[in-house]
């Protein structure tokens, strides 16, 4: 369609004397909009009380219908990365930018139908699926483009973007809760309209995005900058397809990998507000538990920035060895700062935030990993299969946690007790991910694409 | 010549930058607030609003 040819790979080709530095605000357009779904939650209770206008009435929708858009939208972000991944290197990251803004708002626009007409199944299918797609394609559109801007700085570059996707809901939350507030009324909670508004602010901040991304000329490199004589020997110079990483057991231990860490990470959010309360019974109340929670999700945003940039020194390999041992010492010692022992809350919120810092150091870090083993073409693409590890640990770590703490219960663990084997697994699967990390060697030559196809 | 040698203009990546941290930094500051919580006695905290941006 010539209309919007603009969004072609070859028009977004960036022209000499176009700054790199340009890139990076492109791609936290992105990845600050779509971080709104981790701020869904704020709409868990007037969803519930959309017909009673502030209280349930039978025939409102319950919380556990609720909980399943969050749910389908997560599944979904990892199935359409995995799928649309390859279309994305080939179309280039505006088409894929452009196309999540328009599933994202999409998205919006039907929930709100579903919120004005009632129907629960427009919210599944609105923020669920479309949105969902929306986050799918959103998270993965800016990584490859900015791993070829900044050779040599891949960790950082592509931390600052899905740092963006850690502090996307510390945006979407209060400005929910805003919008829902200006436009409450005697009669309606204001959801449907908070939808709309939403929608469109979020597709005109992405559409910043969409129009500032470009790609680097054929042969760019950065000014005075050569890759280094002597790489290690876990940095690639060559590529590897997309469908020839899938089958190599790299992309299976780096997915085991990522599904660890992330599992584990979530043992700690899934429980914060309840576990620092019940470890401190009668010293943390529920408002310094929410505050409890808030610093949290400042140490999971800047651990994203922070352990990627560090990754670039060290190594991938290295850093996530030390989530994985550091990781798991701290998970196996938390239970310990409670109040049946040490009984010391800082000790407790110091370890839970070096905790949460490297489970957002672990989602940040791994594109730069990605990019060390199968090379800068298929990225992308490749990161996008990867996600479906996240979706995995989405479904498997709550579960995981919540049976395991009311098996306990059911056998006579006090409410604190009952965490410490949860923790206690949490630190064992730790242990499996150091041992995925340890396994991870360079891909072999028969796996690499080559140089004429790059 | 690299082209990063940069004939962007400065005002230019100024001003991407502030459109995409400033909402980051309103969003930091409600979080700030929030968590502030935390650290207040009980009994402080007890008299304040759960919302962080009330």
């Amino acid at each position: 369609m010539p209309l919007l040819s603009f969004l072609d790979r070859e028009k977004s080709v960036a022209q000499p004397g176009f700054s790199r530095w340009l890139v990076p605000p492109a791609a936290l357009a992105i990845h600050l909009s779509i971080g709104q779904a981790y701020a869904f939650s704020v709409f868990k209770i007037p969803l519930t009380q959309l017909l009673g206008v502030g209280k349930p009435l039978p025939q409102d929708w319950k919380q556990t219908q609720i909980a399943w858009i969050f749910s389908l939208a997560i599944v979904i972000l990892g199935l359409s990365a995995a799928t649309f991944g390859k279309w994305l290197e080939a179309a280039g990251p505006r088409k894929a930018m452009f196309a999540s803004a328009v599933c994202f708002a999409a998205g919006f626009y039907i929930s709100c139908l579903g919120v004005l007409s009632h129907q629960l199944w427009l919210l599944y299918l609105g923020y669920g699926v479309v949105g969902g797609t929306g986050l799918g394609l959103g998270y993965i559109s800016p990584v490859s483009t900015l791993i070829k801007w900044f050779p040599d700085r891949p960790g950082l570059a592509t931390g600052m973007a899905i740092m963006g996707f850690g502090g996307g809901a510390m945006i979407g939350s209060p400005l929910a809760i805003k919008l829902m507030a200006y436009f409450r009324t005697p009669t309606d909670l204001g959801v449907g309209k908070t939808f709309l508004v939403m929608g469109t602010l979020y597709f005109v901040f992405m559409m910043f995005g969409v129009f500032t991304v470009r790609v680097p000329r054929e042969g760019w490199k950065p000014e005075g900058w050569t890759p280094p004589a002597n790489q290690s020997a876990m940095i690639t110079t060559r590529n590897v397809e997309v469908n020839a990483a899938f089958a190599t057991p790299q992309f299976w231990l780096l997915w085991v990998v990522l599904c660890t860490n992330v599992t584990a990470g979530i043992g700690i959010i899934e429980q914060a507000s309840p576990m620092i309360q019940e470890l401190f019974k009668g010293r943390i109340g529920p408002i310094a538990a929410g505050g409890f929670v808030g610093l949290l999700s400042l140490f999971n945003m800047g651990g994203r920035f922070f352990w990627s940039s560090v990754s670039d020194y060290i190594g991938r390999k290295p850093t996530y060895f030390i989530f994985f041992a550091l990781g798991a010492l701290l998970y196996f010692f938390l239970p310990q700062t409670g109040a049946n022992h040490l009984n010391n809350v800082k000790l407790f919120v110091a370890i839970a935030a070096v905790l949460l810092s490297m489970y957002g150091g672990g989602f940040a870090t791994i594109p730069a990993y990605l990019r060390d083993m199968f090379g800068t073409h298929h990225v992308s693409a490749i990161h996008g299969r990867l996600l479906t590890a996240w979706s995995t640990a989405g479904v498997l770590g709550p579960v995981l946690v919540n049976y395991m703490r009311e098996y306990q219960l059911q056998h006579g663990a006090d409410k604190a007790s009952a965490y410490q084997g949860v923790l206690h697994v949490m630190a064992g699967l730790l242990v499996a991910g150091f041992i995925a990390n340890l396994l991870v060697r360079p891909v072999t030559e028969k796996h690499w694409l080559a140089e004429r196809n790059v | 010549m690299s082209e990063n040698s940069s004939k962007s203009s400065p005002a230019l990546i100024l001003f991407a930058w502030l459109l995409v941290g400033l909402p980051l930094g309103w969003g930091v500051y409600n979080t700030l607030l929030s968590s502030m919580k935390l650290f207040q006695t009980p009994a402080a905290a007890a008299i304040r609003p759960a919302s962080p941006t009330k």
